[in-house]
């Protein structure tokens, strides 16, 4: 019975060892933004809630769902084990232990998948985000390049838009000569008029016109990214919490193992053994005592 | 065999090249150049020229329009539409004449600057 359970504790010890650097190429399923370009140009906010949305229809949200409820059984479990331990037997302590431990052990891998998905998750964002702002700075280059040609469009654009309504009075008697695109002109513009009439009074513009100005946009996109790399490095913190708490459970794996086997280890690294019945010296006591 | 192969590329690399030249301010010149054509044109009477003009500043109005309101030509716009909209007047001719209140033909006369006080002032001499 007891070199079973040395065996089995020995199994999973080594495998406790090996399944560590295994983590590290853990990938908690895929995420890719499917974000077409012209979302680009609403406010960070929404495009921040637009991406959210995203998120957890992905495989990778499923995940990481999962994994969550994975580790709270897991806790509750450990937890539920712990309660009894205080009325458990010498056998049946050692058993409650050992599941203990490989719960923990369990728990430390789920974790680490967690956090590697939760890592992903940011460091697409992340990206997401880093896409965005440079697209912003390309596009404020390629505006001051071309300053002198747009200042002579929107000029044009505005010199025309005032002429609008006298050409419409002057050629309303060429109604022959006017084409599909002269009529077509005419109701565009003033459906366009309308809409921008409403969306000049719409309550929620004033709230996005601070946000839609590019600078602001490329601030608040580099306060997002910011915040992602705190969360990164948060994350990377708990990843070595999570190292060293493998560390324990290691150790206590080997301290359970040591208990059932008989031999201790000392404080200066020698070996002493415990309860050893092989040896006729420790069972002295028993023939003579009558 | 030779030959027809460079012909052959030759004529591949002149349709290329004229695709990739095309400007997009190019309709409107076309409309624009018929126009000056068209004032500029003495075997037609004046009743007749009138009737085409007409058609052609519609044709011409529509052009004017869609070149200024093509948000395209923001991207990398070609030497040709910069130097384009540098000079509104010259440009767009239709808008131009209905700004002043003016025919088109006198609209691009006196912006090349002939008109009838400068014509008038002018005198025929001998070097």
């Amino acid at each position: 019975m007891k070199n079973d359970t040395i065996k089995l504790l020995l199994i999973f010890i080594s495998a406790l060892f090996g399944s560590f650097p295994a983590l590290a190429n853990v990938s908690g399923g895929d995420w890719k933004p499917q974000i077409v370009e012209k979302m680009f140009v609403l406010p960070p906010q929404h495009l921040n809630k637009v991406l959210n949305n995203d998120f957890k229809t992905s495989v990778l949200a499923l995940n990481l769902r999962d994994t969550d409820n994975k580790i709270k059984s897991k806790i509750d479990k450990i937890n539920e084990l712990n309660s009894f331990l205080p009325n458990a037997s010498k056998d049946e302590t050692l058993e409650i232990k050992h599941q203990i431990i490989l719960n923990k052990r369990d728990y430390i891998k789920d974790m680490n998948n967690l956090i590697i998905m939760k890592k992903q998750k940011l460091e697409t964002k992340k990206a997401f985000f880093e896409k965005i702002k440079n697209n912003i700075k390309y596009n404020n280059k390629n505006k001051t390049n071309q300053s002198a040609f747009l200042n002579n469009k929107s000029k044009a654009l505005e010199r025309a838009q005032r002429l609008d309504f006298k050409i419409i009075e002057k050629t309303s008697l060429n109604i022959n000569e006017k084409s599909k695109y002269f009529k077509q002109y005419e109701t565009n513009k003033n459906a366009i008029e309308k809409l921008k009439i409403a969306i000049n009074n719409h309550p929620m513009n004033e709230k996005s016109v601070l946000s839609n100005n590019s600078d602001n946009k490329l601030d608040t996109i580099a306060n997002y990214i910011y915040n992602i790399e705190t969360e990164i490095a948060v994350l990377e913190m708990k990843e070595q919490m999570m190292s060293y708490m493998a560390k324990i459970v290691v150790l206590d794996a080997m301290n359970l193992a040591e208990n059932v086997s008989g031999i201790k280890q000392n404080l200066d690294g020698t070996f002493t053994s415990g309860e050893n019945y092989n040896d006729p010296e420790n069972v002295i006591d028993m023939f003579t005592k009558l | 065999m030779y030959k027809s192969i460079a012909k052959i590329t030759l004529l591949i690399s002149f349709v290329a090249s004229s695709y990739a030249n095309a400007s997009p301010i190019g309709p409107l010149e076309r409309e624009r150049a018929k126009i000056l054509n068209l004032i500029l044109d003495k075997t037609i009477s004046i009743a007749e020229r009138k009737k085409k003009l007409e058609k052609s500043k519609m044709k011409l109005l529509d052009l004017e329009r869609m070149t200024i309101n093509n948000k395209q030509i923001n991207k990398n716009p070609d030497t040709h539409t910069i130097r384009a909209f540098e000079d509104f007047d010259l440009t767009f001719l239709v808008h131009n004449s209905f700004e002043r209140n003016k025919p088109l033909s006198i609209t691009w006369f006196e912006k090349m600057g002939l008109t009838t006080d400068n014509i008038m002032s002018t005198r025929v001499s001998r070097r």
